[in-house]
């Protein structure tokens, strides 16, 4: 096992906030900012190797030792469920997972309730929490559309603004839980790589504590 | 160790832990491949992972390819004034996950059931250290007692249908959520605070117990934390040894000490194990028990990367003359080539240098 930390970030805007925050706590690695064609980026004195992969992968190399640590979003964490340790709330990318739908629906206990998503475990945990049985849909993209189109009654998904709800004659019918990007640790680097994670953990805590 | 087949790892290792087992009294157990499915089915949250493979027998009874070994070894353990102390190697079928399939899980471990006293659970505990040592150098052997954090929560006054959340938590060290929840349901500060440095203390166990003590935790949590110190005093001077209160075990078949085993290169725990009377009790024995198991397949992580090259040599030859063919290749391999000797180059095949044999010589 490589004393070096290996980082999974994830890619896109979110991915480049997190770094900033990263080089900010004394983590920083120049070659980010040339990346040319370079998958991985490692900077020996930090004692750290990023990568970028795909937002919803990173709980997945986390889990499976690939990466040490991870920044992913409490969404994919509730969804998948990796055994995975969650040291920090960046309080970045933050939105909330919504039951979302048109403003005058009313909810029949008598039927079952079609729930459009593509957070199946959380809608799944959302309402048996609620006692109620539901008919989980399972969509990949453009879950507003469900309800517009009678596919379901309502949806499950993440809402940052509204505005695509309210564009499409949709609101916000209740709030499920907070998201945000959270720091990862697999569990076994964890303890072989103590000193090295729980510092590297430690000086985010305090950069993202500077920043709020 | 070096190994190069996965066969050869989990033989290899089941061998050094059999022999440490045996020379301290195990003897070898061996359950049926199949159990009557009711034995799972009055336990299912004890087996990890959800489904089992079942089949109706040739008497109409409804069995299962065993998805776990305790249950089987506890169900056919009959009472006994002497300490059962039995090992095993077997394999156990389970969908683990429900997306990969069911998956056939080699295990070793061993069960030491009867009345236990404070030696018998330290030579458990010994005996799970040095079985990790037995699969690499470097290894962790967390443990924890499941009265610290629960007990502590309740001599607290923290509500009860909070604390199975705050626990969940404490598995994750997600002190922001956990101190969230704290704070809206009106837990106090105080109590917070040793909370969180309960579920991040990490140290060697004596160090860990020390620590432990100048928290103000409450009767429970300190029964608790003297039970560890014994514990912690009898194996002294055992490498690897950690207390680690975030982990967690279901607490309806899981009392006192539990623990997880790690080495490097495997990136989840490939020891589990701790005292499981609470399992006992549900199964309708008197008997006090405690055990862990090994997954085997998991060393799998530890084989070396596969050989580049599917053989050195490949001899290429038109089948004029064996004999001749033969000796040179016996020649070859003699020197400590891998030799493929064939017609044609297999499609995709990878090698170090190709030979022709012509006129009764290899040539390049």
């Amino acid at each position: 096992m490589s004393d070096i930390l290996s980082v999974a970030l994830p890619k896109g805007r979110l991915g480049d906030k997190v770094y900033g925050i990263f080089e900010r706590a004394g983590f920083g690695c120049p070659d980010i900012l040339d990346p040319g064609r370079k998958l991985i980026f490692e900077s020996p004195e930090h004692g750290v190797r990023y990568f970028f992969v795909k937002p919803s992968d990173v709980a997945i190399y986390v889990e499976r030792g690939a990466a040490d640590i991870g920044v992913a979003g409490k969404d994919i964490l509730l969804e998948y469920a990796p055994q995975v340790y969650e040291l920090l709330d960046f309080g970045i990318g933050r939105c909330k997972m919504c039951v979302c739908g048109r403003p005058d629906f009313r909810d029949d206990p008598n039927r079952t309730l079609r729930v459009a998503t593509k957070f199946t475990k959380i809608a799944r945990d959302y309402y048996a929490g609620l006692g109620r049985s539901i008919d989980s849909i399972h969509l990949n993209g453009s879950i507003e559309l469900a309800p517009i189109l009678g596919l379901s009654d309502v949806i499950v998904d993440i809402v940052e603004t509204g505005a695509t709800l309210r564009e499409n004659g949709l609101g916000v019918l209740a709030e499920v839980c907070d998201i945000s990007a959270r720091l990862i640790a697999n569990k076994v680097s964890y303890k072989f790589k103590y000193d090295a994670v729980t510092a590297l953990a430690a000086r985010l805590r305090d950069t993202t504590e500077v920043g709020k | 160790m070096a190994f190069t087949q996965f066969s050869s790892v989990s033989d290899g290792v089941f061998a050094s832990l059999r022999n440490l087992w045996e020379r301290r009294g195990y003897t070898r157990y061996r359950v049926s491949r199949f159990e009557e499915y009711d034995l799972y089915a009055k336990n299912r949250t004890f087996i990890t992972g959800s489904s089992i493979l079942t089949f109706t027998d040739t008497d109409g009874r409804l069995m299962a390819l065993k998805p776990d070994v305790t249950l089987s070894v506890i169900k056919n353990t009959a009472p006994s004034p002497a300490l059962r102390k039995l090992y095993y190697r077997e394999s156990v079928y389970r969908a683990s996950d429900p997306s990969s399939g069911f998956a056939e899980i080699q295990q070793a471990g061993l069960e030491c059931i009867g009345d236990l006293g404070l030696f018998d659970v330290c030579e458990v505990i010994s005996l799970a250290a040095r079985s990790l040592a037995a699969l690499s150098d470097r290894y962790i052997l967390d443990l924890t007692h499941l009265g610290l954090l629960g007990g502590f929560l309740e001599d607290s006054g923290v509500d009860p249908e909070l604390r199975p959340e705050l626990l969940r938590l404490a598995g994750e060290k997600n002190s922001h959520e956990a101190g969230a929840l704290m704070r809206r349901a009106g837990v106090p500060d105080g109590v917070s605070a040793v909370f969180d440095a309960m579920i991040h203390l990490r140290a060697p166990l004596e160090e860990a117990v020390a620590r432990l003590s100048a928290l103000p935790l409450g009767d429970r949590a300190a029964a608790a934390l003297s039970e560890l110190a014994r514990i912690a005093r009898a194996l002294r001077g055992t490498e690897g040894i950690y207390l680690d209160l975030s982990l967690r075990s279901d607490e309806r078949y899981y009392e006192g000490v539990v623990m997880s085993g790690y080495i490097p290169g495997v990136p989840s725990a490939v020891l589990s194990g701790g005292r499981y009377d609470g399992l006992m009790r549900r199964l309708h024995k008197s008997a006090g028990a405690m055990g862990f198991a090994l997954y085997l397949n998991l060393l799998e992580r530890l084989l070396p990367e596969p050989e580049t090259l599917d053989a050195d040599v490949l001899v290429l030859h038109d089948g004029s003359d064996p004999e001749g063919l033969l000796r040179a290749v016996g020649g070859l391999e003699a020197e400590g080539a891998r030799v493929r000797v064939d017609r044609a180059a297999p499609e995709g095949f990878r090698c170090g240098r190709i030979l022709r044999y012509e006129g009764g010589e290899l040539r390049e």
